[in-house]
């Protein structure tokens, strides 16, 4: 089965579907139909030496849960590991369209909508605050309200779950 | 590419040796800093090189913070959320009293320009470092600011109020002259303004932001100011003590802003001559000298393209830009802060103040500049640093510490000092290519595409060089090459993946080369 990666904070961030497997000496990433050797070997000092096609360089590597950050030439990025049977799941689903995750960090202003209610596409669900601004958040489609995660006056970080819709009957599934 | 044996060293300042017996004949041997993050480290580390005491306050978020773990003593308030408890005034001097501290440093932000604040510290028999309260009092106030220095003979941008005279108010919006801005007097946030170019329509434009305001704020009064066109913000550190000897400390450039927030400063100003530094920086002793001025503070001016220059307000405190001034001067601004408190003449004269090279700070801030600057938040995993000459770093994070959303996004000011400008800035560059926070997003990236635009690297940039140039924001996509290494990186880290590929025998890997 492939694994995925995403790359996070850049506009293309469509799955990058890869394989790793053992070469003589180091590893081969099959990236399509391509296949690149590849290895990497910790240094002492906490950093790593990233080798990809017989190039060879200095990077550093945390992660934190599926998410795994790469000090890389320079700059900073991120990466998220796609669990196979999460993809599995939101493609069946349509699961990530059922969330309401926060555009930005903030805090809950105002709640307008429970659980159990009916909202109309575009609907007011709340109201938070960010950087001094008020921003308000709708719903993206006429939905009933499964879950209200956080309540008024509470804190988030990016990407947290407000609220979550009842799935939607998609046709032809059962 | 070669930087030669010239190191960027600032000349030796005039300021005398803090030996621990002048020291300890001060009215302090503690001092409590009301702060947090950079700035409260910063403080602390002069307060404790000159052999005093150093407190902080901290919420409990900042429990692990570097203040924190440096302070001598460290004393814990409480807040309905963490910003409200580094506000509050009656706890902090609570905290003072039961730490026995001498003197309070209130930083920048929170209390630092708050005259009740100073009033309370000094009639609790401590002592405040920076100006007296009538002087906070006095420059706090913008429209009580500008009186005072337009009365004193110093530049203030034309204006006109509406409420002095509503009958000649036309007239002498008229005579304030084209370019023009008008302004609500209830106003803020930008609304209801208008630009004037063509003073044949003032009159209809008048009307306009008179109907604006009332809706926007219920009060039709206006008032209007020359409007100065791509303006510079340049401002100057002024020096003052008890004794009535003020000094100004050159000029910083701060304008490179998003959101009316300074990202990037520097000094000396890219676009002064002798002539103008001179004018610009006696000017703003003039008027620090004309307040009595005590203690550290910073006079602000608007800079127009034809050199012109504006009174534009005066910090009552130690600025966030201070290091670079630091850099090129030598002086410990802080030092000087605490010397002036405890009643020192400051010794020397403005010709005994010298400068030499460049120095650049860019603010590290936890945000996506590509997402309009959105602050971002997350666990510092590793923290990794540029080292070397000609770098400082002032820093309120450590490794396994975290950004939260609780205080400003700015994590950390990365200093750079160059033997010229074009020096400071190439190592600036190298400098934010080196340093790695990885956990949370940070504007490093973006700092590196600012720098390397050919208008900063000239000097060129005003106040809405940033709304000018929204590409410098954008984030580039990465190449097949970057794209590559990244997933090789995520691939041989990722657990399942590497034990799936680990399992299988070298002779299947073996025979598995056909594929190349």
């Amino acid at each position: 089965m492939h694994h995925a990666f995403k790359l996070q904070d850049v506009l293309e961030n469509g799955d990058h579907n890869v394989e790793l497997s053992r070469a003589r000496s180091g590893y081969r990433l099959h990236v399509g139909d391509r296949v690149v050797p590849v290895n990497l070997h910790a240094e002492d000092d906490g950093s790593q030496v990233l080798t990809v096609d017989g190039d060879s360089r200095r990077i550093l590597v945390a992660q934190h849960g599926d998410d795994i950050y790469i000090h890389l030439d320079g700059q900073s990025y991120h990466v998220r590991y796609e669990h196979p049977l999460d993809r599995l799941a939101a493609k069946l689903h349509g699961a990530a369209e059922d969330l309401i995750t926060a555009p930005m960090p903030g805090s809950i202003v105002k709640l307008e909508v429970e659980a159990g209610q009916a909202v109309e596409q575009g609907q007011v669900l709340l109201v938070m605050e960010s950087m001094k601004m008020e921003t308000t958040i709708t719903a993206p489609r006429a939905a009933v309200i499964a879950e209200v995660h956080l309540g008024a006056g509470q804190t988030f970080d990016r990407d947290a779950v407000l609220l979550s819709l009842e799935p939607q009957a998609a046709e032809g599934d059962a | 590419m070669t930087i030669g044996a010239t190191r960027p060293e600032p000349p030796r300042p005039p300021t005398p040796a803090l030996d621990a017996a002048r020291v300890s004949g001060w009215p302090f041997k503690s001092v409590l800093v009301a702060n947090r993050g950079e700035i409260a480290v910063r403080v602390l580390r002069t307060v404790q090189a000159l052999g005093l005491e150093g407190i902080v306050v901290y919420h409990a978020a900042d429990r692990g913070s570097p203040a924190v773990r440096m302070a001598d003593k460290a004393i814990e308030i409480r807040g309905a959320t963490p910003v409200a408890a580094y506000l509050d005034a009656e706890q902090i001097l609570q905290a003072a009293r039961d730490s026995g501290a001498g003197a309070i440093h209130p930083g920048y932000g929170f209390l630092s320009e708050n005259t009740a604040f100073a009033r309370a510290v000094e009639a609790a028999g401590l002592v405040f470092i920076g100006p007296t309260p009538e002087q906070i009092e006095l420059m706090g106030d913008k429209v009580r600011a500008r009186n005072f220095v337009e009365k004193g003979g110093f530049p203030v941008a034309p204006s006109a109020i509406e409420d002095d005279d509503p009958a000649s108010f036309v007239e002498r919006a008229r005579a304030v002259g084209a370019p023009l801005l008008i302004k609500p007097s209830a106003g803020g946030g930008g609304k209801g303004m208008r630009i004037v170019r063509d003073l044949s329509v003032l009159e209809q434009e008048i009307e306009r932001a008179r109907s604006e305001g009332q809706r926007y704020f219920g009060d039709g009064r206006l008032y209007v100011e020359r409007y100065v066109e791509n303006p510079r913000h340049i401002e100057v550190q002024v020096l003052g003590d008890t004794h009535g000897n003020v000094v100004h400390v050159f000029e910083r450039e701060c304008s490179v802003q998003r959101r009316f927030q300074k990202i990037v400063e520097e000094t000396p100003s890219p676009a002064l001559d002798a002539d103008k530094r001179r004018e610009i920086c006696e000017t703003a002793a003039g008027i620090a000298r004309e307040a009595g001025y005590r203690n550290a503070g910073t006079v602000e001016f608007i800079f127009g393209q034809g050199g012109e220059f504006y009174f534009l307000e005066m910090n009552t405190r130690l600025q966030v830009e201070h290091p670079v001034t630091e850099q090129i001067t030598g002086i410990d601004l802080v030092a000087e802060q605490l010397r002036v408190a405890a009643g020192e003449a400051l010794g020397y004269t403005q010709d005994g103040i010298g400068a030499r090279g460049h120095a650049i700070e860019l603010r590290i801030y936890a945000e996506d500049a590509a997402r309009g600057f959105t602050p971002t938040t997350g666990p510092v995993l590793k923290l990794r640093t540029p080292q070397g000459d000609g770098i400082r770093i002032d820093s309120g994070i450590v490794e396994g510490g975290e950004v939260t959303a609780n205080f400003d996004p700015m994590i950390a000011k990365l200093i750079i000092t160059g033997i010229d400008r074009d020096d400071a800035i190439r190592r600036a560059d190298r400098a934010l290519a080196d340093y790695a926070l990885l956990g949370c997003k940070t504007n490093t990236a973006f700092l590196r595409r600012l720098i390397a635009h050919p208008d900063f690297v000239s000097g060129d940039v005003h106040t809405g060089f940033l709304d000018a140039n929204p590409q410098i924001a954008a984030e580039p996509e990465p190449d097949r090459a970057t794209v590559d290494a990244l997933l090789a990186a995520a691939s041989l880290v990722t657990r399942p993946m590497r034990d799936v590929a680990d399992a299988v025998p070298d002779m299947h890997a073996a025979i598995g080369a056909w594929r190349n």
